[in-house]
């Protein structure tokens, strides 16, 4: 009974000691490593981020600012030692001026995200070495902005400007029910009886009175009086009113394509906000996380008139072998997206998921029920904070 | 060829410990390997006890059901890095989700299959003389639960012989006239379910069932083969619930397929999982032996 018992004592602590085998000497890559006063990460710790796989972070302090390197083990082609240390400083004009110590290339693409103390009013940013723009910055953070940008280590001293916000966007959109008349062709005629159809359906099915089809066709006049007939100026989708210049969802059912008409818009897919928040990533999707948090680059695509978000997204996806789970949402007569490139809703944090921007704007409607325009600037930004952290934020 | 089932005449405590633990385990452990060892064992031992409505069972409950939950799941779930095709509504098929749904499927049938064996083997004696004195209302409950259908099904049978005798037959007449007659079979059936609930608690009650001090018949002995079959139990049980920990059952399906690869280690974990299912088994077998040994020198 007794060499029972102090047998079974002995094969358990062997067991638990050879679970634990030792690590000694090796950094933990698991949190993230605090940047050395000279910068320097030795070439072991680069490497054993590449035999491990694993997606490193180092952080550092440049004066006040915070700065936070990521850096893939799948970039990394051959180990070397790496200076990490960034000197970050304001210029007179608000910008923010960047020298980084490493003076030759990485060998490989790290992330740079720089924590600013303020808010930049800006969507995104450019970064110049001189005077010539090298790398696009995306923009990120809830209260305070975040700079996030790849950087091989080739370019050492570079200012990041924000980009201008585009105001002429109620132009664009105020044009586009005349670019098919402009355009007058045997063509369009598909497309004019369309909107007149609107007036006749409205009378006979009152459900039918919906604010996009009444208001694509005179702007001005019809959104202030349906305003207070609405429960709280909702529709019937429960979508807030529209605001001025942004154009009004057009339901999936309403939509007809012409296949004779083909634009071209821009698609990009991201999630630079998981690598500001990898310690609230589930663990198991950290190999899905791109490298530089880009999925998709800018792209352009083509699609036909009448084309709504989701259906463009989805042809993408499928033709770039890029998984996407969606599901229809009757109450919001929308597809909704749960999931792309395998990077779910909830998987960073409970506040998480996917949005979209569309010419710097995020609808606050579903992607089926927006209707694409040409040269329409379309942007699937993955957020951590219910889209604030996207510059999203007076969605909720 | 079923033969007399060795294992349930064990002291309860064993019996009652192995199913918690094989149960416990099929529902934890992943791993299609640990899935399979348990399914086949599990298989192995129905068959054994109750032979050919074990086979039956199998095939008309928990093969369908397998197979049901491997289609549902990739239809609902389109997670995994392997697309293979895609839905009409876009959606993909994936590979990863075809194999949880698979593995799903497996776990459910196996988990059927051990209740089966632990409906046969645990049975109210054995449930009340585990559970009465610690916890006595819900040991009496669960038992009076379990016993209820099939007791409710033979008593609803007399009910309806007696009302067909008395003129009132469900099998004939118009639909109206039968549903009126059902009617009343099921009224009388709840009363009698109601009252018959009552009557035994309030039997229980007067025998002092629950009470300090009082003691229960039961022919249980704790012999020295269930202290080594308890130890045995006990080693498996924590063997593999430090495998649990160090985590060599490993197997995860999402977004990607990663498992713990097989090696000495964990092969020697999947090994007494192996032997922990097989226990009923082989000792049915060796007492069948035994017992025919002695047999024929007579």
């Amino acid at each position: 009974m007794k060499r029972f018992l102090c047998i079974l004592l002995i094969i358990a602590t062997v067991l638990f000691l050879s679970a634990c085998q030792g690590n000694f000497g090796s950094v933990n890559l698991k949190d993230p490593v605090q940047i050395p006063e000279d910068g320097v990460i030795s070439k072991s710790t680069v490497a054993q981020i590449k035999n491990e796989n694993t997606i490193a972070v180092f952080v550092g302090k440049s004066g006040d600012l915070r700065y936070e390197w990521t850096v893939f083990g799948s970039d990394i082609a051959q180990a070397r030692e790496i200076n990490l240390g960034v000197q970050i400083s304001k210029t007179a004009e608000g910008n923010i001026q960047v020298t980084l110590r490493q003076v030759h290339a990485f060998g490989f693409s790290a992330t740079l995200a720089i924590y600013l103390d303020e808010q930049w009013d800006a969507q995104s940013a450019t970064a110049y070495a001189g005077n010539n723009a090298f790398t696009a910055v995306s923009i990120t953070g809830s209260e305070c902005t975040i700079l996030n940008l790849n950087l091989d280590g080739t370019v050492d001293t570079f200012v990041i400007h924000p980009d201008p916000i585009p105001q002429d966007q109620t132009p664009t959109h105020s044009t586009e029910p005349s670019v098919p008349e402009a355009s007058v062709d045997s063509t369009t005629a598909p497309t004019k009886p369309k909107e007149e159809t609107v007036p006749t359906t409205a009378p006979t099915e009152p459900e039918t009175e919906t604010v996009p089809m009444t208001v694509a066709t005179e702007p001005e006049e019809t959104t202030e009086p349906t305003k207070p007939k609405e429960t709280q100026g909702k529709d019937q989708y429960l979508t807030d009113p529209i605001p001025e210049g942004k154009p009004k969802p057009v339901e999936p059912e309403d939509q007809d394509v012409d296949k004779g008409k083909t634009y071209t818009c821009t698609f990009s897919i991201e999630c630079s906000t998981i690598l500001n928040n990898l310690d609230q990533l589930d663990p198991d999707k950290l190999e899905k996380v791109p490298s530089g948090g880009t999925i998709l680059a800018k792209t352009t695509v083509s699609f036909y008139e009448g084309e709504s978000v989701f259906n463009v997204l989805q042809r993408v996806c499928k033709e770039k072998g890029i998984h996407l789970e969606s599901s229809w949402t009757p109450i919001y007569n929308s597809a909704y997206i749960e999931g792309i490139h395998n990077l779910y809703e909830f998987d960073c944090g409970a506040l998480s998921g996917w949005m979209y921007r569309v010419n710097g704007w995020y609808p606050n409607y579903g992607c089926s029920r927006y209707q694409l325009q040409d040269g329409d600037v379309v942007e699937w930004r993955y957020t951590c904070d219910l889209g604030n952290d996207v510059g999203g934020k007076n969605l909720f | 060829m079923s033969m007399v089932d060795r294992f349930s005449k064990y002291h309860p405590l064993v019996n009652f410990l192995y199913f918690t633990l094989v149960i416990g385990f099929s529902m934890a452990l992943n791993h299609p390997l640990a899935q399979g060892i348990s399914l086949i064992c599990a298989c192995l031992y129905a068959v054994q006890a109750e032979g050919k409505k074990a086979v039956l069972f199998t095939l008309k409950w928990c093969l369908p059901i397998m197979l049901l939950t491997a289609f549902m799941n990739p239809a609902f779930s389109h997670e995994g890095i392997t697309i293979l095709m895609y839905f009409p509504t876009g959606n993909p098929l994936t590979l990863e989700s075809i194999l949880y749904g698979l593995s799903a499927g497996v776990m459910i049938a196996t988990v059927m299959l051990w209740f089966l064996n632990f409906n046969r083997v645990i049975t109210s004696d054995k449930f009340i003389y585990l559970f009465g004195r610690i916890i006595p209302a819900m040991s009496l409950v669960l038992s009076m639960t379990l016993r209820f259908i099939p007791k409710f099904k033979a008593q609803m049978d007399s009910v309806v012989d007696a009302q067909r005798s008395i003129g009132r037959d469900i099998s004939q007449g118009s639909l109206w006239h039968r549903t009126k007659i059902a009617i009343t079979v099921l009224s009388i059936m709840v009363t009698w379910a109601l009252e018959n609930a009552i009557e035994t608690a309030d039997s229980m009650k007067s025998r002092g069932y629950g009470l300090k001090g009082r003691t229960a018949f039961s022919i249980y002995r704790f012999d020295d083969r269930d202290k080594m079959a308890l130890l045995y139990l006990g080693f498996c049980g924590f063997y593999l619930l430090a495998g649990m920990i160090v985590t060599a059952f490993g197997f995860r399906y999402f977004p990607s397929i990663r498992y713990i690869g097989l090696n000495s280690v964990t092969l020697s974990f999947q090994f007494v999982y192996l032997i922990l299912c097989l226990m009923p088994v082989v000792l049915n077998y060796l007492e069948e032996r035994k017992w025919k040994a002695i047999h024929s020198k007579m």
